[in-house]
């Protein structure tokens, strides 16, 4: 059988790239909070409605659908943070009772979700063009993924890096303690984390959506993999996410590949994440993380 | 319908979910282990289940059977997690369960696929009635959550289950009294396994068929439900919450026919299950019947003084 490395390659980018900006929210509020929200799936999903529901229902294009659910989800995750986990995590709930809440609030929202709308799978309508560049099948879309995942990890770098907000998101993260102590208001530092955490990951409900369809079990059809990304990553941190998306993509679309070639279904691409994320708990349980200690 | 027949099949319903609800008290109650893949292991018994007795086992064996092929993965799948903080065996559980259910949903030839096989009942009597087949699964139901309980119970009030506790409240301070948590932890999810196992076999031969539709991570979730609601670390209080919470999903399902709602009832339910259990977690965390403090001669005698042991002994 003849394979196209070349287009296996550029999947495996496109993969990446949607499980990055999946992954970016999820890992920092991780760090930040100190328990894994599985509602993070149902902010994936908000966002992909929202923006099916602005560029579709209303019909007022991408670009603000973009814009719409970024803000909406952000602002559902920050009511979620400040409603459910801040007064849990007051109580001195502990990380299992936190991580329960969290199943909670993704039924919640999930099922909300479907009653709203529909449990029909839905499709934005809009049509991308696709071309070839030598023997690689391109479309926008995915162009425009790879673009924003790209424009995401430059502009989260320098946020993280250089800004003040930024500084204190690492702060708190590393030694919240010590972070309080400075001057750093942690609370509003950990608000901020939620609100842009599933901000992104609105962006990449809609990407999933626009590529695939829309469901209410779209982000947790994804949610999986994006687990894989933060534990093969290091829990928390920014880099070793960058790394672990497109090692899990490239991981995903050869595997399909292989597959493939064994005969198997397609449908077992999720459980080479599981097999990452298996392997990554046994051998190193912080992940890429010593490779990238800075953040 | 009748009547009588849809409240028998409430009490299987209890029954079955009670012996699920005691295995993850056991996780978690006692143990303090996060297993959020709990239908992982129900679905591995149905499954064994279903696959032996098709071959002519008899019920009892593709009970055990079901109770020990789920026991092995609940040992293999937290091996390499069980030494780290809860969050990693939660997940790393989740996962599994996501992935067992997508292997036996894509491979027809181990029981169907998406359509899954039928099962024979465990004990079918000639020209019974629904009625009286309700009546001999609940005998059945009920014998299996009897021997449960009854290990849970003397479990939680051993020296064993007293040094399950202690790693559930300090890890670092049981493992300096040379506890090794990482093999009691194990060996409480195996047991946990085990039980959920036997409750997947009498789930797959009172409903007459196994398909992957019927483990969905929803299980898992509404076990959370009756042990949280009911009590962890109290058995009686995780069988009141299997109750309940039972009782409740047919009151939703009869409601259902009768309300006009602007809103999909079935949704409706989810959702308020989801406001039930975030409301349990941040008003009352004990549940509804707490746990029992732990009763032993010792601290007695250092409660009450040594007259009160020996009086007690006379």
């Amino acid at each position: 059988m003849e394979v196209n490395w070349a287009q296996v390659l550029f999947n495996s980018a496109v993969t990446g790239s949607l499980y990055l900006i999946g992954a970016v929210g999820l890992t920092l509020t991780y760090g930040l909070s100190g328990f894994p929200n599985f509602a993070h799936a149902e902010f994936i999903t908000l966002g992909a409605f929202m923006g099916y529901w602005v560029a579709e229902q209303l019909g007022l294009g991408l670009p603000l659908a973009l814009v719409v659910a970024f803000l909406v989800t952000g602002i559902v995750s920050f009511l979620c943070y400040r409603g459910i986990f801040q007064p849990l995590a007051k109580r001195g709930a502990s990380i299992i009772h936190l991580m329960v809440g969290s199943i909670a609030l993704g039924f919640i929202l999930r099922h909300s979700i479907g009653a709203a709308w529909t449990w029909r799978p839905l499709y934005f309508t809009a049509a991308w063009s696709a071309f070839d560049i030598g023997p690689v099948r391109i479309s926008g879309l995915w162009l425009w993924l790879i673009f924003t995942a790209i424009a995401l990890s430059v502009i989260m770098h320098f946020v993280l890096v250089k800004t003040k907000i930024g500084k204190a998101i690492r702060a708190s993260a590393s030694n919240p303690e010590l972070a309080l102590a400075s001057g750093i208001n942690v609370d509003r530092v950990i608000w901020i984390t939620w609100f842009i955490g599933a901000g992104l990951a609105a962006i990449a409900g809609i990407f999933r959506g626009a590529d695939t369809q829309i469901w209410p079990m779209t982000g947790w059809d994804i949610i999986l993999p994006i687990f894989a990304v933060v534990i093969l990553g290091g829990i928390g941190n920014y880099y070793g996410a960058i790394a672990a998306a497109f090692i899990i993509g490239l991981a995903e679309n050869i595997g399909v590949v292989g597959l493939i070639a064994l005969g198997l279904s397609t449908t077992y691409r999720i459980g080479i994440a599981f097999l990452i994320l298996i392997v990554t708990l046994i051998v190193k349980p912080q992940g890429l993380a010593m490779l990238f200690r800075r953040a | 319908m009748d009547p009588l027949l849809y409240v028998l099949d409430l009490v299987v319903f209890i029954g079955i979910f009670g012996i699920v609800a005691l295995s993850l008290n056991l996780e978690f109650g006692f143990a303090g282990l996060a297993n959020f893949g709990k239908v992982a292991f129900f679905l591995i018994g149905g499954y064994t289940y279903a696959l032996l007795s098709q071959v002519g086992v008899p019920f009892y064996l593709c009970l055990i059977a079901g109770a020990l092929v789920s026991a092995i993965f609940g040992l293999l799948i937290s091996l390499p997690a069980l030494r780290l903080r809860a969050d990693y065996l939660a997940i790393a559980v989740l996962a599994f369960g996501e992935i067992l259910r997508l292997i036996v949903k894509s491979e027809d030839w181990i029981a169907g696929g998406d359509w899954g096989v039928s099962v024979s009942p465990a004990i079918s009597l000639m020209g019974a009635s629904h009625r009286v087949d309700a009546l001999v699964n609940i005998g059945l139901v009920y014998f299996c959550l009897f021997i449960c309980f009854l290990v849970v119970q003397l479990l939680a009030n051993s020296p064993y289950g007293r040094a399950m506790r202690a790693i559930r409240e300090d890890e670092v301070a049981a493992e300096a009294l040379g506890k090794d948590r990482a093999r009691y932890k194990a060996q409480a999810l195996m047991l946990g396994s085990a039980m959920a196992g036997v409750a997947g076999g009498l789930y797959v031969q009172y409903l007459h068929c196994v398909l992957p539709g019927m483990f969905m991570p929803m299980i898992t979730f509404t076990v959370w439900i009756m042990v949280l609601l009911g009590g962890p670390a109290n058995n009686w209080g995780v069988l009141l919450g299997a109750g309940l919470v039972e009782l409740f999903d047919r009151g939703a399902n009869i409601a259902k026919d009768y309300l006009v709602l602007p809103i999909d009832p079935s949704s409706l339910q989810y959702i308020l299950f989801g406001a039930l259990i975030i409301f349990v977690l941040l008003y009352r965390p004990q549940g509804l019947l707490k746990e029992s403090p732990i009763k032993t001669k010792a601290l007695e005698a250092a409660r009450y003084g040594r007259s009160a042991v020996k009086s007690d002994r006379s």
